[in-house]
């Protein structure tokens, strides 16, 4: 109990300077729409366990049968490990998702991730970070 | 988007966090406010103020030394003006922060990624301090040598520290002008001089802060907010190198085209 | 006739002893003691026979010249290996072109162990109590070599440098290494290293002012059977410092636009 304490002393920790405000040094941040969400069942195509963000693609049938190939970004692998557990193996190529993601503000197919359940088990979940509009 | 709002969002969430952290212990600690800092079970075991082993998470400035910088010299003011960064009052979609495509970050902006581990490795003659961040190094030079008179141009100085008592004082010189001071985009010239003071306040903690005094910059010396280092001996430093291939293929695939339409 | 031949012979003779003599003129190397232009020393270091601790690797070391790879002779790639191999450009070496495709020209880490055959840069051993760390001057970058007994892991994050484990086998130092991603070239000539690759190591000090390593390297996905290396010498060097020799992009590009590029290529 003691030990879950001074992890999550960390995780706070990380999560506060991480979450907010290490991501987006790139300007990546002021792309995305975070009042509104866009959810997707994708089956992954890429899966980037690096520097500078994770992130994921993943291929998306749209209503007509087309085929989008879909961007999501979250965390520094760092903060992926400690916030969630991830690791390199989390995703691969071949899986089923269930992804929420914060859409780009232009339209294209990339968004800051939300939320994904993999086989029925939520693996990450920032959906605390969209806003309420006006905001 | 305002980064400050997300900032204030994230300084909440991870304020709940820490209350049902407390609230599950039960007991002694009661409901918590905001930033709050729980209370670590080792902070009261004994310790050597002059040891300074180990890995350790901040908390303290990110953005910048304060929120309240020194007037600026117009040589400074124009750099400010070209600087485009990627987060904070100033954020822009793509910008021009050279760390973006893996220029050395430099210190002391370094140190302001605090969330990320550091880990410093002490030995007779000097204090080694590694950053996750880049993962880069700086050494304090503790064998009682000068500041070089004539120093190399670097992006991380050169660093020497002495005892104060249970303070250790760090003065560093010999930096080149290639890198941002901060994360806002503030400069620093080849003229910047550094002393920060460090103090290991119990077995978990060091407090730092740090005196910037930089006069073809700056038209005062500017005194940092205090970081608080906390010991995290169960954290492992990972290889967080910045390789311009990496950055190169995640600003093809995810940032421009989350920006901009091709 | 013969006269005339006897004289272009001395002439000729002559000639070759002048030039012999300049190129054996002498310089300071690693260790402070006179080398020859092979780098071989021309006199007995001073410091060579003092007492020493073979268990202490600490210190500036310099290595005697800088190789290209581990050795002359690679063993047979793999098909993967040989298609990695065609794609790499060098700009230096047997296939050396004007511009080239390095990764490390745009700054990307260079990498284990192509960074230990950079060896005329210095590189500094200092030992704690749970580790042996490992600085390089060039890219200024280190790697920890833990010597704490721990194990090396099983299913290691891949990163640049790998994770390396040291354990002593008599005055010999061992270091196993793993964890290694598949990005960087494994050395100068381009040749490849996959996600499989491990290293052995060796360091022995042989003397006090000189330190001796090996590898061997194991990577069945790129290379068809172990590569084992030439011998590599170091030099103590107490008199070197370190500089910080960080690759900046910018300062890369800089060179590119202003001297590389127009050097190789008309615009």
């Amino acid at each position: 109990m003691r030990s879950k304490l001074a992890v999550i002393f960390v995780l706070a920790a990380v999560c506060l300077a991480a979450s907010g405000t290490l991501f987006a040094h790139h300007g990546s941040g002021v792309s995305y729409d975070m009042t509104k969400m866009m959810t997707h069942e994708g089956v992954v195509t890429e899966f980037q366990w690096r520097n500078p963000h994770v992130y994921v693609l993943y291929d998306v049938k749209d209503d007509q049968g087309n085929v989008v190939n879909w961007g999501a970004e979250t965390h520094a692998p760092v903060v992926c490990e400690n916030q969630d557990n991830w690791s390199k193996d989390t995703l691969k190529p071949g899986d089923k998702i269930t992804i929420s993601v914060f859409p780009s503000k232009i339209g294209t197919p990339r968004g800051l991730l939300a939320k994904i359940v993999l086989n029925g088990k939520v693996i990450i979940d920032d959906t605390s970070r969209g806003r309420q509009p006006g905001q | 988007m305002s980064s400050t709002i997300l900032l204030a969002l994230v300084v909440v969430f991870s304020g709940i966090a820490s209350g049902q952290a407390a609230q599950e212990q039960g007991g002694g600690q009661g409901q918590r406010r905001g930033r709050a800092q729980t209370p670590s079970p080792t902070a009261n075991l004994p310790f050597d103020a002059h040891d300074f082993n180990g890995v350790w998470i901040g908390r303290g400035p990110f953005n910048t030394l304060s929120d309240k910088p020194p007037a600026m010299t117009p040589w400074a003011q124009a750099r400010y003006d070209a600087a485009k960064p990627g987060i904070g009052p100033r954020a822009q979609p793509l910008g021009n922060d050279p760390m973006m495509a893996c220029d050395p970050i430099g210190y002391p902006r370094i140190a302001f990624y605090n969330a990320y581990p550091m880990e410093f490795v002490q030995t007779k003659d000097r204090l080694i301090q590694f950053f996750d961040f880049f993962y880069v190094h700086r050494t304090i030079w503790l064998d009682g040598r000068s500041l070089p008179a004539d120093p190399e141009p670097t992006w991380y100085g050169y660093s020497v520290g002495h005892w104060d008592g249970n303070t250790l004082v760090v003065e560093t010189t010999g930096f080149n002008d290639e890198s941002w001071l901060d994360n806002d985009g503030h400069p620093h010239s080849d003229q910047m001089k550094l002393e920060e003071r460090f103090t290991r306040t119990n077995h978990d903690t060091i407090e730092a802060r740090m005196t910037l005094t930089d006069p073809k910059a700056y038209t005062a010396p500017w005194v940092s907010d205090v970081t608080t280092w906390r010991l995290t001996p169960k954290q492992a430093m990972r290889e967080d190198l910045c390789a311009p291939s990496d950055e190169g293929k995640y600003k093809d695939e995810m940032r421009e085209p989350a920006a901009s339409k091709k | 006739m013969r006269k005339c031949l006897l004289r272009s012979i001395a002439l000729l003779t002559g000639a070759l002893v002048v030039s012999t003599l300049g190129y054996a003129q002498t310089y300071e190397g690693p260790g402070g003691q006179t080398r020859d232009r092979r780098g071989l020393p021309t006199a007995a270091s001073p410091t060579a026979n003092l007492p020493f601790d073979p268990h202490d690797l600490s210190g500036v070391w310099m290595g005697l010249q800088n190789r290209n790879t581990l050795s002359r002779t690679p063993p047979p790639m793999t098909p993967w290996a040989q298609a990695r191999y065609n794609a790499a450009k060098p700009g230096i070496g047997p296939r050396a072109q004007p511009l080239g495709n390095d990764p490390i020209m745009t700054c990307d880490p260079i990498g284990y162990p192509r960074l230990a055959f950079y060896n005329d840069y210095p590189m500094e051993m200092v030992a704690t109590k749970d580790r042996l760390i490992e600085f390089f001057d060039f890219f200024y970058v280190h790697r920890t070599i833990w010597m704490d007994g721990r194990e090396l892991p099983k299913d290691p994050e891949p990163t640049w440098y790998g994770y390396s484990v040291g354990h002593w086998d008599g005055n010999t130092l061992v270091v196993n290494v793993t964890g290694f991603n598949d990005q960087s070239w494994l050395d100068n000539d381009g040749h490849p290293h996959s996600d499989q690759m491990k290293l052995e190591e060796r360091f022995t000090r042989v003397d006090h002012d000189t330190m001796q390593s090996k590898m061997t390297l194991t990577d069945p996905a790129a290379y068809t059977t172990p590569w084992v290396s030439d011998i590599e010498v170091w030099k103590l060097s107490p008199k070197q410092t370190m500089r910080e020799d960080l690759c900046a992009p910018s300062d890369e590009a800089k060179y590119k636009d202003e001297v590389r590029d127009p050097a190789a290529a008309k615009k």
